[in-house]
């Protein structure tokens, strides 16, 4: 079957508390029977976590198989897991270091490129001290790999400089659940959607970000006892297409939309009194804000009928099982945390939560992003400890036998952008950025290109290619990447992965756990009694330490083992158990919480001791929040809204997927989608060539005409440069999708916000035979 | 002599007050991201907390004049300052104009949180319900602006005092 244009392969519907089928998906290179090993992994593209095989022969991959068993996937896999792995065997993997010599980068030895690392590092803590240094990780590594950064910067440098790109794609799922439950963690399991009657998907384009997910709902809408569907997407995704009710809305208009739906599920006495008294607070201040937005006022925001939002919100209040899933529609949009929070109180106050088919699920972005936020690598602490509890704290350093004041914790650990902001400045001398791409993903690439072509920035860069940011790198250290190394990783619905290794990476490419054990050694960092800090050397060992560091702490990993988890399906943590919050306890107590909470609204933190005073002791928070407008709206210069995305066929800046043969024929070009009813007016027909402009910057693609939401234009984020001449920067014709977006960030999870930019189209072309690059599965041609 | 008038009105001056500060500081501030977006709102926030505060002094005869609704970016010398911004935010003093700008917030909102306390004591004295309910609402909006200010700070000065020191 050409999983290309059948993205979700053959359906095979199934009812309500029926278990979902098993289907095996494979894809080989080599007959079946020439495979001569099977080793056992988990998809590292998209953060579903579906559970797969790694066909070898001849040290090489040849193909991977859906993991029958694996209670994620039950043997299926999307296009992007089916045909990706043949990055790995492409021939422009790096294999040597790369040093920056006289402007360019040249080979060197393993030798010379740690020295001149560990010496620049020594100088620079030397001369300036730990605040120095910054690191800025991924949502790509393994696991360990996350754990052994969180102990060098944390403890090692003593640095409050370390974050992941996962700032741009979990930060806020982690800060809503943080916020109304007290800790981060996913309360609910993938079966709650095999036994829900109604779905609630908002900005969470399931059906390309995780199509596997998908798969298993479009198989129960598909099925006997078909559960209700509500879509809030200014985009036809193909999951709007299957909506009961879809909500078109103007992007950045979240809050206001969500308001309006609590305000109803308030009017029509649909809140579960019982639940709310016994297991919540804050229900007073929510009812009294949210009875500011009847649905006119909120239709008339949003800019969709008042009509719809009323049918929206009976769907919801008819709801016995309801599930809500939120993804980068409200995470990197106006008011990401608030409006994140919204859906919790949706499910609160229907008492949804903790039981079969009722929960929700702030998803994740990445494949391992959990992992950065469970090891403190993602402007956390370690095990989800609070920073600003001593207890919490000085448990820590006892755990590494550190001083507790070594651990940085006068403030939150800094945040990806903010470190940027202080390398900007001058103030970050040295930042070593693992296998992520911020030259094409932050936003602002102009500003970004900047940065890191500083003379005074020392930059260095693990990567498998050499990317737009390796490009920019001073030191280019190359890194093993997945299925050539041993680690595990946890998706979003808290279940844990091992990913064994099946091949040897290329020419002289380390795994990033080796390199971080290296460089640590090197630089000498000791605990308190003068013993090496890091007390592993094989990822195996780091997990055993990790295990100790999260006993008793809500994301446990101490019952968990790699013995455990080869062989059969994925384990969820803490000790396979399926659902959170099953007695609806939750973790808001103070001496447990992972932090005192935000304002939602500003941002600012509340105070410990006042926390203490009114101790929730478990219940969940309902936090209200008001609407406020985007900063950036649009007008007479630039009258369209920019929103960005990911598409089916790519992942990330398309490092691996544009490798892929496949992936790389269905979208090989940047398009811009535009509004049918935008495009007369614009005088642009399909396939013309258009230039997108904003205040920062002008992008040029072919137009798509299709049924997006008028007023709205929509790109793609994957296209960089790196493929072209000269590839780190645009060379006459930009095309990556943020040369346009913002510098703006939540004010509570610190998510760059990337669906809310003013731009203009101007016209440049005729199509003259051309069509857009779009995918006509996903982005349907009006 | 109207001294409730008198206390109101020294109330709506510090409000105005913080307001012109958060405005030149957000425009100093330009390249300090969160900085500015935040000095944006709550500008506007004490705008609106002088305007209501203007409504209610009617009833205790104290006549005030209308709020001013100067914005970041909006101001005369905006671009100037802009500028300077950009040109400063490439060094690593650009911390240190970034803690003065904060204290200078930082004591004006304790002020205005001060006459916020006096304005409540009034409003419980004088038995006006609604007057009390609008007190409490807007002074805990300028406890949350002193708590961010607060973690800013906190945030910004081990970078502006300790690492660029280097």
């Amino acid at each position: 079957m050409d999983r290309i244009q059948r993205i979700w392969g053959e359906p095979t519907p199934f009812g309500s508390g029926e278990e979902w089928s098993q289907r095996v998906d494979a894809h080989l290179a080599v007959a079946e029977s020439e495979v001569e090993r099977w080793v056992q992994s988990a998809c590292v593209l998209c953060s579903n976590g579906c559970g797969l095989d790694i066909a070898v022969k001849g040290g090489r991959i040849v193909g991977v198989r859906g993991r029958v068993e694996d209670r994620v996937n039950h043997g299926r896999l999307g296009p992007k897991g089916l045909y990706g792995w043949q990055a790995n065997n492409s021939p422009d993997r790096l294999t040597r270091p790369l040093l920056r010599r006289d402007g360019a980068l040249q080979q060197v030895s393993w030798e010379e490129a740690m020295s001149v690392l560990v010496a620049r590092s020594q100088q620079l803590l030397g001369e300036s001290g730990p605040l120095s240094h910054a690191f800025y990780t991924t949502g790509q590594l393994f696991l360990e790999e996350y754990y052994a950064l969180a102990l060098i910067a944390r403890a090692g440098i003593g640095t409050p400089h370390l974050d992941g790109n996962t700032r741009l794609c979990t930060a806020t799922a982690e800060w809503a659940l943080i916020e109304s439950f007290g800790c981060d963690g996913n309360p609910g399991s993938y079966t709650d959607i095999d036994v829900c009657d109604t779905l609630f998907l908002i900005g969470h384009n399931v059906s390309e970000t995780q199509t596997v997910l998908w798969m298993r709902m479009l198989d129960r809408l598909q099925g006997a006892d078909r559960p209700r569907l509500v879509v809030v997407d200014p985009r036809p995704t193909p999951a709007a297409r299957e909506a009961d009710v879809w909500l078109p809305i103007r992007n950045g208009t979240n809050v206001a939309l969500l308001n309006a739906l609590l305000h109803e599920l308030v009017a029509n006495g649909r809140v579960d009194r019982d639940f709310v008294a016994e297991h919540t607070v804050g229900y007073e201040a929510l009812a009294e804000t949210v009875e500011h937005y009847p649905p006119e006022r909120a239709a008339e925001i949003c800019g969709v009928s008042a009509h719809s939002i009323r049918n929206a919100a009976r769907v919801l209040g008819e709801a016995e099982r309801l599930v809500s899933t939120v993804l980068q529609g409200v995470y990197q949009s106006n008011q990401a945390t608030a409006a994140a929070v919204q859906v919790n109180n949706v499910n609160l106050l229907r008492g949804m939560i903790g039981k079969p088919g009722c929960t929700v699920f702030q998803m994740n972005g990445q494949p391992t992003a959990q992992n950065t936020r469970e090891t403190g690598a993602n402007g956390t602490m370690p095990g989800f400890r609070n920073f600003e509890n001593d207890e919490h704290m000085n448990e820590l350093a006892a755990l590494w036998n550190v001083e507790p004041l070594m651990i940085p914790h006068w403030a939150p650990p800094t945040h990806a952008m903010q470190m940027f902001r202080f390398a900007e400045e001058g103030s970050i001398k040295f930042l070593w950025i693992n296998c992520t791409n911020p030259a094409v993903s932050l936003p602002e690439l102009q500003r970004i290109r900047s940065i890191l072509g500083q003379e005074r920035l020392f930059v260095v860069v693990n990567e498998a290619f050499l990317t737009e940011t390796a490009q920019l790198a001073d030191l280019v250290l190359p890194a093993a990447i997945w299925a050539e190394k041993t680690g595990t990783f946890t998706n979003a619905d808290r279940t844990v992965h091992i990913s064994d290794k099946a091949v040897d990476p290329p020419g002289e490419a380390r795994a990033d756990f080796e390199i971080f054990l290296d460089y640590a050694e090197r630089m000498g960092f000791s605990d308190k009694d003068g013993a090496p800090l890091l007390k592993f050397s094989t990822p195996e060992e780091a997990f055993e330490d990790f295990k100790r560091i999260t006993a008793g702490r809500p994301c446990d990993y101490s019952t968990l083992s790699y013995e455990q988890l080869r062989g059969g399906s994925g384990i969820q943590w803490p000790d396979g158990r399926e659902r959170l919050y099953r007695d609806h306890v939750f973790l808001t107590a103070a001496d447990v919480c992972e932090s005192y909470g935000h304002d939602l609204v500003s941002g600012a933190e509340n105070d410990q001791d006042e926390y203490r005073a009114h101790d929730p002791a478990g219940r969940a928070f309902l936090k209200a929040a008001e609407y406020i407008p985007s900063d950036e709206q649009p007008n007479d210069d630039y009258p369209l809204l920019l929103t960005t995305g990911r598409s089916v066929y790519h992942w990330h800046t398309r490092t691996k997927t544009a490798r892929a043969p496949e992936l790389d024929a269905a979208a090989p070009e940047v398009w811009a989608e535009l509004a049918r009813g935008d495009v007369q007016r614009l005088g642009v027909a399909e396939g013309d060539l258009v230039a997108v402009e904003s205040p920062r910057g002008r992008v040029e693609a072919r137009a798509r005409v299709c049924g997006i939401r008028e007023g709205v234009v929509f790109l793609p984020f994957h296209y960089g440069y790196w493929d072209e001449p000269d590839g780190s920067a645009p060379n006459g014709r930009a095309r990556a999708a943020n040369e346009l977006t913002i510098t703006r960030w939540d004010p509570v999870s610190k998510q760059p916000l990337f669906k809310v930019a003013a731009v203009r189209i101007e016209k440049l072309a005729d199509a003259d035979g051309n069509t857009a690059a779009a995918p006509e599965v996903t982005a349907i041609p009006s | 002599m109207n001294k409730i008038g008198l206390a109101l009105r020294e109330l709506y001056r510090a409000e105005e007050d913080l307001a012109d500060e958060y405005v030149k500081a957000g425009e100093r501030l330009a390249v300090e991201h969160e900085v500015y977006y935040a000095c944006k709102r709550f500008a506007q926030q004490c705008h609106l907390h002088a305007e209501t505060l203007r409504t209610f002094a009617v009833r205790y005869e104290e006549e005030l004049p209308a709020a001013d609704d100067d914005e970041v970016g909006e101001t005369t010398t905006a671009s100037l300052r802009h500028r300077v911004s950009e040109l400063l935010g490439r060094r690593p003093e650009s911390g240190l104009l970034l803690l003065r700008s904060l204290r200078q917030l930082y004591l004006q909102a304790q002020e205005v949180s001060f006459h916020w306390i006096i304005a409540g004591q009034i409003a419980q004295a004088t038995r006006d319900q609604e007057f009390l309910s609008t007190v409490d609402r807007l002074h805990r909006e300028t406890l949350t602006q002193i708590k961010w200010l607060k973690a800013q700070a906190k945030q910004a000065s081990p970078q502006a005092l300790v690492a660029a020191s280097g």
